[in-house]
């Protein structure tokens, strides 16, 4: 069980962390965890953005409409519950200015009458608490009611002077003498003498309270009333008890209802609708505020966001899961592939190290070949000198042929020396290697060549030029590839020239320049490409170059080539004086 | 004029006289050309005077098979033994393309060369 769940890990985890060393440079990619990383993370972006922008979207269309939805309707509670409030004030007022217009000034003052006109009223209306008939002066001319009134002068009271100034008013809710809040309606009207008088009424703010309790909805909602200077005419639930002054402030009367969204104190979203009460006659100082809390009355789509936001949230938890699993097997396939390649292209190199060393075999073969078939018949002629001849032989002659089968054994014997030496190179790792020499060395390997072909070659290495070190095997190699390849491009009686210079304190160049065919255009950028060749008929393997372009970088070097078709091809090859550690690797 | 049995192109001096040296002490006749234009010019002289010629392919000035193509335009019946120390396969196939009658790698037997010369003879003679 244990292991089956640690092999399904290591299809998540990456493979590449098993980076082999040994075959760094012959990767494509260098940085496997770079493109794991950025893989996933173009994935997920890609697939999340779309995601997060349409569920914003859909957050965005679902909070409009949910409160547009929210304002629409306190709106029209707030529209209702005004109307309804109004028509309460207006209902009354209308009955006092017909009680007023109907009734003459001597039945108004009599207390008896006004008492059995209050007991009409409040049985055709209901909410009217006392009456009262008060003249110009403020006295009190006749009242009916519950509380004691008689005798009262009401001249100082502003509702007093606020009344004696219009046909109808309304007041707002004061204690005034009797101590328990109430309204008072007021309609002014001339007495037979021509002064004015005026017919009050109370109002019982219970009924009112009733009224505006009855639109209440719930438990976060609040209605009330307020006066213009934002004194409570009514408790409220959010603001406190009746007369507490509040915050509200109202720029306008106009008897619009108009809805704010505000944040109160507790941070909670509340949203808030207020409308100027008026009646047909006249104005009344109230103002109807309904206020709602927000997030009372969106419960059901707050509870629908949480659903969505786990639904979201889990979505891009699975999503970032697959792409990650997505990812790693992509970019493992792409390792394992480019493992091949890179443990392919490692075979290749050293195969291609044989096949050179395998062209200087022959190159040799033919060296040594020359003086053997001159050993050979100088042999066979002292042979036949003893056999032919019958008479004494001449020991200077025999000793004149030992002689030039000597210098022919010599000549083999320096050439075996030289593969020797070259040979020797490819086991030594970090040396100090004479550029000029190892030019030479190689150059030895095509005189016969150069003779046969007339060849003129030309090498300007100054003495002075600092020894180099470096990986000996494989800087023999780039020379032993470009020069073949300079061979094998020049026509007989073409040049070769070899240069060597110091660039710098730290680089060398080495420029090898031939009149040989030279390379197309279009070829030129493919060359250091594997397999590709211009010598497919000359069995060229076209990996010759593209190994010489990967042992420069290996030591450290660069290389660039120019080449006119039909006139030359020129590489320069810059390698640094001192190799680098990690790059010997 | 005098009938050659053999003629030597060789620019290897030292190979070229022992085996000439040895050509002779069996009896036959032997003329040595150290390079390609030396060569042609004795041939055309001596066209239809010599029997087999030996031709190595690396010569300082022309190159053999161009050497072998020359002396094929100016007597096509004399046969061309091609001896080389370091031959290819493509040589080989260029050789026996232009006629050449054989194809031999150095060193050489003397005693091969000489039942090579016996038989090229006897075909003549019949």
């Amino acid at each position: 069980m244990l292991t089956k769940i640690l092999n399904s890990m290591k299809s998540i985890l990456p493979a590449f962390h098993r980076h082999n060393v040994h075959l760094k440079s012959f990767y494509t990619f260098t940085n496997y965890w770079n493109l794991w990383t950025s893989s996933i993370f173009i994935l997920a972006l890609t697939a999340l953005f779309p995601l997060c922008i349409v569920t914003f979207i859909h957050y965005q269309l679902i909070q409009k409409s949910v409160d547009s939805e929210l304002t629409l309707r306190t709106e029209r509670l707030t529209s209702n519950a005004k109307n309804s409030i109004a028509f309460f004030m207006e209902e009354r007022l209308d009955a006092l200015r017909f009680t007023v217009n109907e009734m003459e000034y001597k039945q108004l003052s009599n207390d008896k009458m006004l008492a059995e006109i209050l007991k009409n009223l409040k049985l055709g209306f209901g909410g009217l608490t006392d009456l009262s008939v008060i003249g110009m002066d403020g006295n009190q001319i006749a009242s009916a009611g519950p509380y004691n009134l008689e005798g009262k002068n009401y001249k100082t009271q502003p509702w007093f002077l606020e009344s004696l100034k219009k046909t109808n008013f309304i007041s707002e809710v004061f204690t005034g003498y009797r101590d328990i809040p109430h309204i008072i309606i007021a309609v002014r009207s001339v007495a037979p003498n021509g002064s004015f008088f005026i017919l009050r009424a109370t109002l019982d703010t219970e009924r009112l309270i009733q009224k505006i309790s009855s639109y209440k909805t719930g438990d976060h909602a609040d209605i009330f009333l307020v006066n213009y200077k934002g004194v409570l005419q009514t408790a409220s639930t959010r603001h406190g008890k009746i007369f507490t002054k509040t915050d509200l402030t109202f720029p306008d009367n106009s008897g619009k209802s108009e809805v704010i969204t505000a944040t109160d104190l507790k941070t909670r979203m509340i949203i808030s609708c207020h409308s100027s009460i008026f009646t047909n006659f006249t104005a009344t100082p109230f103002i109807l505020v309904v206020q709602k809390e927000k997030a009372g009355m969106i419960q059901t789509w707050l509870e629908l966001r949480q659903n969505i936001n786990w639904t979201v949230g889990i979505s891009i938890v699975l999503i970032i899961f697959i792409i990650t699993l997505a990812s790693t097997s992509m970019v493992n396939k792409l390792y394992m592939l480019d493992e091949t390649k890179a443990q392919a292209m490692l075979q290749m190199e050293q195969n291609q190290q044989l096949a050179s060393i395998g062209q200087l075999a022959a190159g040799v073969a033919h060296e040594i070949n020359n003086p053997l078939a001159v050993i050979n018949q100088t042999a066979g002629y002292i042979k036949d000198l003893y056999s032919f001849k019958n008479e004494p032989l001449n020991s200077t002659e025999i000793i004149e042929e030992i002689d030039s089968i000597l210098d022919a054994v010599d000549r083999c014997g320096t050439i075996t020396q030289q593969l020797l030496g070259f040979v020797r190179q490819f086991d030594v790792k970090i040396k100090k290697i004479n550029l000029h020499k190892m030019v030479t060395e190689v150059l030895n390997f095509h005189k016969k060549e150069a003779e046969y072909k007339g060849v003129n070659v030309a090498v300007s290495i100054p003495d002075n030029i600092p020894d180099m070190e470096t990986d000996s095997g494989k800087f023999q190699q780039i020379l032993v590839n470009l020069i073949n390849n300079a061979f094998q491009a020049v026509e007989e009686g073409g040049c070769l020239d070899i240069t060597g210079y110091q660039n710098n304190t730290k680089t060398i160049e080495l420029v090898i320049k031939d009149t040989g065919c030279g390379i197309p255009e279009e070829s030129l950028k493919k060359i250091y490409e594997p397999f590709f060749s211009t010598k497919k008929d000359q069995n060229g393997t076209g990996l010759g170059l593209s190994i010489t372009y990967g042992l420069v970088k290996k030591l450290g070097g660069s290389i660039s080539v120019q080449s006119t078709e039909g006139v030359g091809t020129c590489f320069t090859i810059t390698m640094p004086v001192k190799i680098q550690e990690e790059e010997s690797i | 004029m005098k009938h050659i049995d053999i003629l030597i192109i060789d620019d290897e001096k030292k190979f070229a006289v022992m085996l000439a040296k040895r050509i002779e002490l069996r009896g036959c006749s032997c003329e040595i050309c150290y390079d390609g234009k030396t060569a042609l010019d004795w041939i055309e002289k001596h066209a239809n005077s010599v029997t087999l010629i030996l031709l190595d392919l690396q010569l300082p000035d022309i190159y053999g098979t161009r050497v072998l193509s020359m002396i094929k335009i100016i007597n096509p019946a004399i046969p061309i033994i091609i001896l080389t120390g370091h031959g290819t396969e493509k040589d080989r196939q260029q050789c026996d393309k232009l006629g050449a009658y054989m194809f031999i790698h150095k060193p050489l037997s003397i005693d091969k060369l000489m039942t090579i010369l016996e038989q090229i003879k006897g075909t003549h003679e019949c």
